[in-house]
């Protein structure tokens, strides 16, 4: 899935909530192999644009489409995008085995899956519910997941939130990695993570 | 989309058997009030309509106590948006409504047999009264299917789906009562009953699955 290009473009992105206006005037263009880091100060609006980049939310103004040779359709959006914030939360009642079951959808997800697992430090906690998982191993839980499908588009908001440096590192260096052959967009406050991109927009 | 309704729905009957919260509170629901009537009435004989009319009540409450859960409990444990990454929008539906009817039947299986038992009704054509008590809890599930989904994400809980879906379901609670009342006790109850109930469930079905989308996928 991940070899074929493509693009996001926003052009004129605005949100409003009532009469409070988050961001206006925002255009841009992310193609494969580039990457683009978003930040702000808290409030200014970081994650609600990573939501409408991803097709969850539309904007109040302006145009965005993800184009992979033809415009694709919005309902068909979240199936290429990788995407995890605050807001995507795995199912406590599940080990993380079986989330990460109920998420594959890639024929050979067993085995990358294990590899996944392997590389964020979460194997010897595969049978665990993950209502009893720390902070830290729920978001190392919501990375994997992210990335499970070997998305095309990756879209990470505050990835880096309750990781320890281990678990930065293991982020840091799979980033690094896939940077190529991906569009990669991050919502981050964290100067590691924004030198990981080629660009930056700074909202607020 | 056939893959994605498996894992969807393996996932769900695998939460709600390990939390056991919707089932365990509409069993609860309808054991109570069952038992509840049966004591309170003191061994004084139901008219088979009042029969038909109290059945109907303790199903439609049972019901309303647990069938909203599959969505709210979605959006209370900031599961949706995960779901929504995972499984696409027409297997959402699906898989919950599947998940519905399944619950339903339960619900169904649990309060009929309860109270046929405690109030001691008789039942002259048994065929008619099975498929009756059927027909109206596959209507109930499937209309009741995306007013849960709209009320997960209108963030409200039990109370305001109930409220909505009284005036939807009103049709349905009517014809099912008078065809659980003629399988009481009219001398040849006809089919034409069960045609609406059958109608109505296709009906909302398709309708459902078309708006689900529109309800699902806006924030």
């Amino acid at each position: 899935m991940s070899t074929a290009p493509y693009c996001i473009t926003g052009e004129g992105l605005a949100k409003k909530f009532g009469r409070n206006t988050l961001f206006k005037g925002i255009s841009l263009s992310v193609a494969t192999g580039e990457s683009l880091s978003i930040t702000g100060p808290n409030g200014s609006g970081k994650s609600t644009l990573m939501k409408i980049l991803a097709g969850i939310q539309q904007p109040t103004a302006g145009k965005i489409n993800l184009i992979s040779g033809v415009s694709i359709e919005r309902v068909q959006w979240l199936s290429r995008i990788g995407y995890t914030g605050p807001l995507v939360n795995p199912y406590d009642e599940l080990t993380g085995w079986e989330n990460i079951t109920f998420a594959s959808r890639l024929a050979d997800a067993g085995e990358r899956a294990g590899r996944l697992m392997e590389a964020f430090g979460l194997d010897l906690h595969r049978d665990k519910k993950v209502k009893y998982y720390s902070s830290g191993m729920k978001q190392r839980l919501k990375l994997i997941l992210a990335v499970l499908n070997d998305p095309p588009v990756l879209m990470l908001d505050e990835a880096g939130t309750n990781l320890d440096a281990a678990g930065a590192a293991t982020l840091h260096s799979y980033l690094e990695s896939v940077r190529k052959e991906k569009i990669i967009i991050i919502a981050t406050n964290d100067p590691q993570e924004e030198q990981l991109c080629g660009r930056t927009i700074t909202l607020g | 989309m056939g893959n994605d309704v498996l894992r969807n729905l393996r996932k769900d009957f695998l939460v709600e058997f390990r939390s056991r919260f919707a089932l365990n509170v509409s069993a609860s629901f309808a054991a109570i009030v069952t038992i509840a009537i049966s004591l309170t009435a003191g061994g004084v004989p139901f008219s088979p309509k009042v029969q038909a009319i109290v059945l109907w009540i303790v199903i439609f409450f049972s019901a309303m106590n647990g069938l909203s859960h599959i969505f709210v409990r979605e959006e209370d444990q900031g599961t949706a948006l995960f779901l929504r990454t995972a499984v696409n929008v027409d297997s959402v539906f699906v898989s919950k409504f599947i998940f519905n009817q399944a619950f339903m039947a339960v619900i169904l299986a649990v309060v009929t047999p309860l109270y046929l038992f405690f109030l001691q009704v008789q039942v002259l054509h048994v065929a008619h009264f099975i498929f009756s008590v059927a027909a109206g809890g596959v209507s109930i599930a499937a209309a009741t299917t995306i007013l849960a989904a709209m009320v997960a994400k209108a963030g409200g809980k039990g109370s305001l789906f109930t409220i909505i879906s009284f005036p939807i379901l009103l049709p349905v609670l009517w014809i099912s009562i008078s065809s659980t009342s003629a399988a009481l006790n009219a001398p040849s109850p006809t089919g034409g009953n069960l045609l609406f109930l059958l109608a109505f469930s296709g009906f909302i079905s398709v309708i459902s699955f078309l708006l689900f989308r529109f309800v699902w996928l806006e924030d």
